[in-house]
């Protein structure tokens, strides 16, 4: 078992703090955030979609029910919500059974909050497989048949990033992707039409939904990164300039 | 408590899984006969609970814990409950196997009975599924020579080979790909491309003797291996400094129950 060290057991509570903090605060007082141009994309890529007539798919991923394939399920609820007004249908392909009831009921209830409960096609959260290529497979599928006008593509992604999104680049659909897999996403900047980067990603329910309480987390989460920042500038400091004390730091973060 | 984590034999066992049984009915009633937005907390008190269980063995202070299994464990008090809480999850993600399984077969026999184009493919499924369920069933009853070969037919010889071709598409893809990245349409694309050309010099020996006769440092191996731990790590480290901060931030936010606008709740 994996067991926090001191500096894990300052620097986690720390920025636990800071997050936390800022959430409160956000209840008081409006934040900024910047402009995302790949969330800004959904938008344009949900109307691209309606204009045309045909479908969109919104993937989460193949992973489990874990933070990131809860954050790409968060985006696709917020997708389905916007689509479900101008009554375009989304199809949502799973590859992890766990995930499977908790996708459904996030899309029936995005269709119920919008007011259209009768647009929820059972049909359309789709569990496909749990290996890896067969589900690559169906959804390159999917692709295909359907004919699918925009393609989302948010979670976790191994090796099938590709498939995925070069599939979409064949028919012709506008596609928006977002991953948390550093080496998944090279393929997605070259074969996607907008791509969010790093923790874009978490910021994105925060972006999208402009609830204050997460918005006030993203602020959280970078005054955490200036932080961790400092110690690194702090450490790069010391052992460019002093060899012995940049040794002690680094002997104090590796927690000996 | 660590006798609820105790294992048990004979009329014991059974009187435990009638138990559990009774408690999973009984809490399955509960959450059903609570109203939506109640259920809501429920939910939210067991993800707390939760949370609070893992953080905490990560957390507190750990001393020397020898098991059978492990000489050298550490652990504090609850690190050994963790295995039973793991066991827990896996019961429980077992359960939803079937649910995958529910859902192809719906969606497979209304597309049987409608008919069409489509209507070949999941007859395909059908007949997939259960012969590769069939076949596994058998091989473990009876595990004769047989039914071992047609089994490794199956799986290593269909199923293996069908992901193995599905593998090895994204070779086409990818360069694919490439092409439409390393198009010179921007400052950007074509910083891209020179670094992309530089790396692949690098790594091939015709790069290399290109560059053999200049000094060490602007040879393209040099210039290739530069890129790749320096500049490329760097930035993905960047990355995942803002990863592993927004993966805190979301994660506090479900502990704590503060994630809002989304499948959760809407703040008022």
């Amino acid at each position: 078992m994996n067991h926090a060290n001191v500096p894990v057991q300052i620097l986690l509570p720390l920025f636990s703090i800071v997050i936390i903090a800022m959430i409160l605060a956000a209840r008081k007082k409006h934040l900024f955030i910047r402009r995302i141009q790949g969330l800004t994309a959904i938008d344009e890529a949900i109307g691209r979609a309606t204009e045309m007539g045909r479908p969109m798919l919104c993937s989460i991923g193949l992973g489990s029910i874990d933070v990131p394939t809860l954050q790409a399920l968060s985006i696709t609820s917020y997708i389905i919500r916007n689509s479900a007004r101008f009554n375009t249908r989304a199809i949502v392909p799973v590859a992890d059974p766990q995930i499977f009831p908790v996708a459904e009921e996030a899309v029936r209830e995005a269709y119920t909050v919008e007011g259209h409960p009768e647009q929820y096609n059972a049909e359309d959260v789709r569990f496909l497989s749990d290996r890896q290529f067969a589900f690559a497979s169906a959804v390159s599928g999917i692709l295909y048949r359907e004919k699918v006008a925009a393609s989302f593509l948010f979670g976790t992604f191994y090796a099938e990033a590709l498939i995925f999104s070069e599939t979409g680049q064949q028919v012709g659909a506008i596609q928006v992707a977002g991953t948390p897999s550093t080496t998944q996403i090279p393929f997605f900047i070259a074969s996607c039409d907008y791509v969010i980067i790093g923790d874009e990603f978490y910021a994105a329910s925060a972006y999208l939904s402009r609830e204050p309480t997460l918005l006030g987390s993203i602020v959280g989460q970078d005054i955490a990164k200036a932080l961790l920042l400092l110690v690194v500038i702090f450490g790069s400091l010391l052992v460019t300039f002093a060899p012995v004390l940049g040794a002690i730091f680094s002997a104090f973060l590796k927690g000996k | 408590m660590s006798a609820l984590f105790k294992s048990v034999h004979g009329s014991a066992w059974w009187l435990h899984v009638a138990f559990v049984i009774l408690f999973c009915v009984a809490v399955f009633a509960v959450l059903q006969l609570t109203p939506k937005q109640s259920r809501k907390y429920v939910i939210q008190l067991v993800t707390f609970i939760g949370g609070l269980f893992y953080a905490l063995e990560f957390f507190l202070p750990i001393h020397a814990q020898v098991t059978a299994a492990n000489a050298h464990g550490e652990g504090n008090f609850i690190t050994p409950y963790m295995d039973v809480v793991s066991d827990w999850l896996t019961v429980i993600g077992a359960f939803t196997v079937g649910l995958g399984v529910i859902n192809l077969s719906m969606v497979h026999t209304k597309r049987l009975a409608k008919g069409g184009n489509t209507a070949f493919n999941s007859a395909v499924f059908f007949v997939s599924a259960f012969a590769m369920m069939a076949i596994d069933i058998l091989q473990k009853a009876h595990p004769n020579a047989l039914n071992k070969n047609i089994y490794e037919l199956l799986f290593s010889g269909a199923l293996t080979t069908l992901d193995a071709t599905m593998f090895s598409i994204i070779a086409f893809y990818i360069v694919s790909a490439s092409y439409r990245a390393f198009r010179v349409r921007s400052t950007e694309a074509t910083i891209l491309l020179i670094t992309a050309v530089v790396v692949m010099l690098g790594q091939i020996a015709v790069g290399q003797f290109i560059t053999h006769k200049l000094p060490e440092v602007f040879h393209f191996e040099s210039i290739r291996e530069w890129i790749l731990t320096l500049a490329n790590t760097a930035a993905v480290r960047a990355i995942g400094f803002g990863l592993g901060i927004g993966s805190l931030a979301v994660a506090l936010r479900i502990w704590l129950g503060l994630e809002r606008g989304s499948y959760f709740d809407s703040q008022a």
